[in-house]
């Protein structure tokens, strides 16, 4: 049985008992590489469902939906190793019980989706703790390193041309499954923090304000620069602070369900290696 | 002939230790550049990064945080979530090319007057010499209003 198959047949066997009101997957897209997310509520629709190398979009934001934990009843969900990091994080941030969460968990290792063994988002901490050590050795991006590289006049540069694209259109924002303010920095106009016509000033704010408040929390999904419409390279905004957070704090975000978050707590000996 | 440039600096200081070390530079009549702004809050962890971005925004050509030494907040731990938060926000500073020169963070008690004026004539000193902040200046003037701070 193909693992489509088997995760078919899971969630038809939840839907049908009526352990999980909902089951959020992945369905078919618009082009054959293209996944969109489904919500499926009976066990007929299940065949619906599709899981192959294309599905990496991050579901777990979908849960936050306003009401829809509410009633106390389980949702299943599928997640990539990332993605039950981002419910560890919502969780420890009490946007989320992740007892009402029933993790349908897989990896996808090149072109091959291999399934993950577990139910509870406590189940995957042995695959995230190897993922925080594959995240400490693995060499930085490409274009990050060149950005190291380079004269600050020559990053501020870098950074201006990126941004001066940006239309303001906070797609990053409604694709980050950590983004659930209810309402955004951005969007506050007393006071007005962040300059909201489409110049590359507030573009470069809006930006900043936004890696910054991810820093310790972006589990590097790839929702927001895959939902950027001008392409703007966000995940080395975001892949800079997770390595600060992991160097100076060994902070890997999503560890465990009870972790503190990083900005929210901290230890006396930390490292100000900067601070005059 | 132009006349020599007048860095703009905007210090954000909690009042506990790095408002009553200014204070103390005054009533020691201590001289120090009068080209910093000094925007008093309770505690460093009251001083949000906004805070900083709000200052280029409105023309700084340098900002300054202070606080108490780490051990000394008078609400015992304000300043360790500062430092925190300080450096995950001067890694993305200087990972967008802000220069290194124009964010400078740090630790000043009431007791350091000295430290206090000499750190001001320091930073100043730099900015002058850096001049103004151009790069941030050019995209204020794209959004047609004014540097004014």
């Amino acid at each position: 049985m193909s693992i489509q198959e088997q995760y078919r047949s899971r969630a038809k066997e939840l839907l049908g008992e009526g352990s999980v009101k909902m089951v959020i997957g992945y369905g078919v897209g618009t082009t054959a590489t293209r996944r969109r997310p489904i919500f499926i509520t009976s066990p007929d629709e299940t065949d619906r469902l599709v899981l192959d190398a294309s599905c990496r979009t991050n579901l777990a934001g979908y849960l936050l939906r306003e009401g829809l934990l509410a009633d106390q009843k389980s949702i299943a969900v599928f997640l990539l190793p990332d993605g039950v990091r981002a419910l560890n994080i919502l969780a420890a941030e009490s946007q989320l019980a992740t007892a009402q969460i029933v993790v349908l968990g897989f990896e996808i290792k090149g072109e091959e989706v291999k399934p993950l063994e577990g139910t509870a988002a406590g189940d995957f901490s042995a695959i995230i703790a190897e993922r925080k050590e594959q995240r400490k050795a693995q060499p930085s991006h490409e274009m990050a390193v060149k950005l190291e590289e380079m004269t600050p006049a020559e990053r501020f540069a870098f950074w201006e041309k990126e941004f001066s694209r940006c239309i303001k259109c906070y797609a990053c924002r409604a694709a980050c499954p950590m983004c659930w303010c209810r309402r955004c920095v951005v969007d506050n106009n007393q006071p007005q923090w962040v300059n909201t016509s489409s110049h590359t000033l507030g573009n470069l704010e809006w930006n900043l304000v936004r890696a910054f408040h991810l820093a310790g929390r972006c589990v590097e999904c790839g929702n927001c620069s895959e939902a950027c419409p001008v392409n703007i390279p966000l995940h080395l905004l975001n892949g800079r602070m997770t390595d600060e957070v992991l160097t100076a704090f060994d902070h890997y975000p999503g560890a465990d369900e009870q972790q503190e978050p990083v900005l929210a707590s901290f230890r006396k000996d930390d490292p100000e290696t900067f601070i005059l | 002939m132009s006349e020599p440039f007048e860095p703009k600096i905007v210090a954000f200081v909690c009042t506990y230790c790095t408002y009553a070390g200014a204070d103390l530079a005054g009533t020691s009549r201590l001289k120090y550049p009068p080209n910093v702004r000094i925007v008093r809050l309770p505690c460093t962890g009251r001083i949000s990064p906004m805070f900083i971005l709000k200052a280029f925004q409105k023309g700084a050509d340098g900002v300054l945080v202070s606080g108490c030494h780490p051990g000394d907040c008078h609400f015992d731990h304000g300043n360790y979530h500062a430092r925190r938060r300080w450096t995950a926000f001067n890694a993305l500073l200087q990972f967008t090319g802000v220069p290194e020169e124009r964010v400078k963070f740090s630790w000043i008690s009431a007791a350091e007057g000295i430290k206090f004026a000499e750190l001001i004539d320091s930073i100043t000193e730099e900015i002058r010499t850096a001049g103004p902040f151009e790069q941030y200046h050019k995209l204020i003037a794209e959004t047609g209003s004014a540097a004014s701070v």
